[in-house]
């Protein structure tokens, strides 16, 4: 790719705010980023395994989720066009402690771990806008632990959903209740529950696998307060 | 130890602390630098993350460290306020507690010898999300923020072994956020024993039922309940706020794979542990 097609493709409305934090004459070492399309369900590394690409959402979406029992899984974050998969190798050691999912398919922009590191190591604003967004991400997994010990299902699918409405920019995508169940780490009965709940409120509607939302307002008001706190440290670090 | 009066119910939030205010009153700042003194001696670093420093930075640190003494139930910074210094524990525990609306509290990380508390100043967050509170006193070496900072933006040493501590920490925080839906409360009170164990000297802890209470985001009544359910196990002795371990191997059965899976990631990622 040449430097002016990663730069128009970084700049865009739809691009990655990592990237578009970096400024135009540190551009040209990224010239290996590569586009790529993600599809539902990927798996871009496992909890252990080693990462070999960081990526940066486009308008795709990625789940962030540790293992329990070996069984169950939660997730513990989620990563948009706000920031990075991959943050692991460059804070760490390589290896992923937790397992990224795709869960919106969609457009990413993906570079080899190795060099990407490299330049990681040579580009300060690249670096600081990195920290920014590992910041907020901070913030974001200290929130979901705070959710997880006090809000109620209703509340905290209500804050999921918007979360995924604002990276995906859609009022609809799939989703099964099942999938959502390994999200929140409730049995399917408790989200069913709540998705019912938030229904019979009007403020969605599903049906075979796809979840749409028709009041993000009502949505927001239903939600927990957790939802607006991560999202005013994420509007934060854009500058 | 009559700690507790840092914590008081019931009164109304001084003007501007908002949600913070209703159930707790801030205690006064750390102590100021007269009671806090120079590293003596070259060889005084008894945290990790000071230890793996080159020698070349300790010896430009050193004219700016303190050793400062921390007391039980001490707030080091609040969410949302600017931090001065860093901290790095040398005998004391600090617990990150993240504070909702309503002033109730849960933990959200541990940090001790092993680690810095203050880390989102390097993230250029400028600001914290979550309350620093010291849950074992003892003593911690203190460093003035402008100067971390100005190593950090190096990219040298410093700035690797920070962000490995980073990566650690993130890894505590997800297996926190797993532990508060999956887990049971007395085996998130085994975890945290055990957390704290490994980063103190011996097997006591004084603690307050308040600060546990707030820890573990429940009422006094639960941090009862869930230590006498240890005590008539035989794996600890508790009485209002001093524990002392009894059965150590117990604890580890008894609790989650949480603290394993913390465990683990901290020594994959983390300098030796410092000889004693």
């Amino acid at each position: 790719m040449t430097q002016t097609q990663v730069k128009r493709l970084a700049g865009q409305s739809l691009g990655n705010q990592v990237l578009a934090a970096v400024p135009a004459k540190h551009y040209g070492r990224l010239n290996e980023l590569e586009p790529v399309t993600l599809k539902f369900g990927q798996i871009l590394y496992e909890a252990g395994g080693i990462i070999r690409y960081v990526y940066f959402p486009l308008d795709c979406l990625i789940s962030l989720l540790t293992a329990v029992d070996k069984r169950r899984t939660l997730e513990v974050g989620m990563v948009g066009k706000e920031g990075m998969t991959g943050m692991p190798f460059i804070l760490g050691m390589g290896v992923s402690g937790v397992r990224a999912l795709v869960q919106g398919a969609g457009r990413a922009l993906r570079m080899r771990a190795a060099p990407f590191r490299l330049e990681f190591d040579r580009n300060q604003p690249l670096r600081q806008a990195l920290f920014r967004y590992t910041y907020a991400l901070m913030a974001q997994i200290s929130q979901t632990a705070a959710c997880n010990r006090f809000h109620e299902a209703e509340a905290r699918l209500a804050r999921w959903l918007l979360m995924t409405r604002e990276r995906v920019a859609s009022d609809e995508f799939p989703l099964t209740h099942e999938f959502l169940a390994h999200m929140l780490g409730l049995r399917r009965e408790g989200i069913t529950e709540a998705a019912s709940a938030l229904k019979r409120r009007g403020l969605i509607d599903y049906r075979r696998g796809k979840i749409q939302i028709l009041d993000a307002k009502g949505l927001k008001a239903a939600a927990c307060s957790c939802y607006q706190i991560v999202k005013t440290v994420y509007d934060r670090i854009q500058r | 130890m009559l700690c507790s009066a840092w914590y008081i119910r019931g009164v109304p939030a001084p003007p501007g602390l908002g949600y913070l205010g209703r159930r707790t009153i801030l205690p006064p700042p750390p102590p100021p630098s007269t009671e806090a003194h120079r590293i003596a001696s070259p060889d005084s670093r008894d945290n990790r993350l000071l230890d793996a420093l080159p020698a070349a930075v300790w010896e430009r640190w050193k004219p700016h460290l303190e050793i400062v003494p921390l007391r039980l139930g001490q707030v080091l910074y609040e969410s949302g306020t600017t931090l001065s210094h860093v901290y790095f524990p040398t005998t004391t525990i600090v617990s990150l507690l993240y504070v909702t609306e309503n002033g109730e509290s849960a933990e959200i990380s541990i940090v001790g010898n092993e680690g810095i508390v203050g880390i989102s100043l390097f993230m250029g967050g400028e600001s914290t999300t979550s309350r620093a509170v010291v849950q074992s006193a003892g003593q911690a070496i203190r460093l003035k923020a402008q100067i971390l900072k100005d190593e950090f933006n190096q990219s040298g040493p410093v700035l690797h072994l920070l962000l490995r501590y980073t990566q650690a920490l993130i890894t505590q925080m997800s297996q926190t956020a797993v532990c508060n839906r999956h887990h049971t409360l007395d085996q998130q009170l085994c975890r945290w024993l055990l957390l704290s164990l490994d980063r103190l000297q011996g097997l006591d802890l004084v603690m307050t039922q308040e600060l546990m209470a707030n820890m573990l985001g429940v009422r006094r009544e639960g941090v009862t309940e869930s230590a006498s359910k240890l005590q008539r196990a035989g794996l600890i002795r508790y009485t209002r706020g001093h524990i002392s371990v009894l059965d150590r191997a117990g604890l580890e059965r008894r609790t989650c794979e949480c603290y394993a899976a913390v465990k683990k990631e901290y020594a994959r990622l983390l300098p030796e542990e410092v000889a004693t």
